[in-house]
């Protein structure tokens, strides 16, 4: 699962998703992408699960570009704990994700392949996402 | 593409973020032509004859007669702003052009002869590193797109724009033998590790 290799802080305060991306939101390297539509914390189980349902789908044909990487630890506290005492240890990691931002992008497999790996992928994540291909306009 | 397309327009009174948006929430985008040292003049595309333009291809270079009121105007797209979400057009910027002066134009890159690439057959996968190529060309002879030829190309070749055919008069705006796209080898290996380890 995709972590950060070292940090400058262990931990990170909760913070809040506001607006929409600031940049990412185009097609950069794949002729096809997943743009979210809601903002949403995605963990790096999710963005795993998603990659693994994408390139079974196109079974390891093409490339898979992963547009957005977990760098936040999210804390948690062991079950039956009471208050205080401290913020907890790292649960997970997550990545902050804005509406308009691409996650994936897929290239080197046929449009039908790609909508169908794109769609098997959304169904791993916790947001609302649309298909988008690139516009030769 | 050197044929010029009328575009009806019409002038746009207000300017700023409060009637830009009241000029789209009438169906309209916003756009402004500018260039050739004249003053810029905003103006208004209907939404949906503005999109079938666009859905047509080419739109970047395409020379557009821009029918403002009584006046016209000889401009080429040079940028849209697009929502982020739903990816429809936001804003036009339109260049003004003179006839045969040299411009930028993005041109996009298309590849053909897939299946007489042997590193394609092979698994390998097109790597583009530019889906567009920025070229200076007189304005009366804009190419609709580039070509590149994937034939006999195998894992690890590399297609450099030295290696595409330009048309005539065009030169790159980038000074330097750069990379168009490469034959990338498959990714198998690497894939197959990690949902091996994550399996086991």
């Amino acid at each position: 699962m995709l972590q950060p290799k070292r940090t400058t802080y262990r931990k990170a305060h909760k913070g809040r998703i506001h607006g929409q991306a600031k940049g990412g939101y185009e097609l950069n390297f794949g002729e096809y992408g997943l743009k979210a539509l809601e903002p949403e914390r995605v963990t790096a189980r999710q963005i795993e699960a998603a990659r693994r349902a994408l390139t079974r789908y196109m079974k390891r044909q093409g490339r898979v570009w992963i547009r957005i990487f977990p760098d936040l630890p999210v804390t948690g506290k062991p079950a039956e704990v009471r208050m205080g005492s401290g913020k907890g240890s790292v649960d997970f990691w997550a990545a902050r994700v804005h509406p308009g931002r691409i996650m994936f992008e897929i290239d080197g497999v046929p449009p039908d392949v790609a909508e169908e790996a794109l769609r098997l992928g959304a169904m791993k994540l916790p947001i609302k996402c649309r298909f988008v291909r690139r516009t030769d306009w | 593409m050197s044929d010029v397309v009328v575009l009806v327009a019409e002038a746009r009174p207000g300017v700023g973020k409060g009637a830009a948006r009241q000029t789209r929430r009438e169906g309209y985008v916003p756009a402004v032509i500018y260039g050739a040292k004249k003053e810029p003049v905003t103006i208004r595309l209907q939404g949906n004859a503005l999109l079938k333009t666009l859905h047509k291809g080419g739109f970047f270079t395409t020379i557009f007669e821009i029918q403002v009121g009584g006046d016209s105007h000889h401009a080429i797209p040079k940028a849209i702003q697009k929502d982020k979400l739903n990816g429809l057009p936001t804003h036009v910027d339109f260049l003004r052009v003179e006839r045969g002066a040299l411009i930028e134009v993005e041109v996009p890159v298309h590849f053909e002869n897939h299946e007489a690439s042997p590193g394609l057959k092979a698994g390998g996968s097109l790597n583009v590193a530019r889906h567009v190529v920025e070229l200076r060309v007189p304005n009366n002879a804009i190419p609709d797109s580039l070509t590149v030829d994937l034939t006999g190309l195998e894992i690890g070749d590399t297609v450099h724009i030295s290696k595409v055919a330009l048309p005539q008069g065009a030169s790159t705006v980038i000074d330097r033998d750069f990379t168009v796209a490469s034959i990338a080898p498959p990714a198998e290996a690497e894939a197959g590790d990690a949902e091996g380890e994550a399996e086991a």
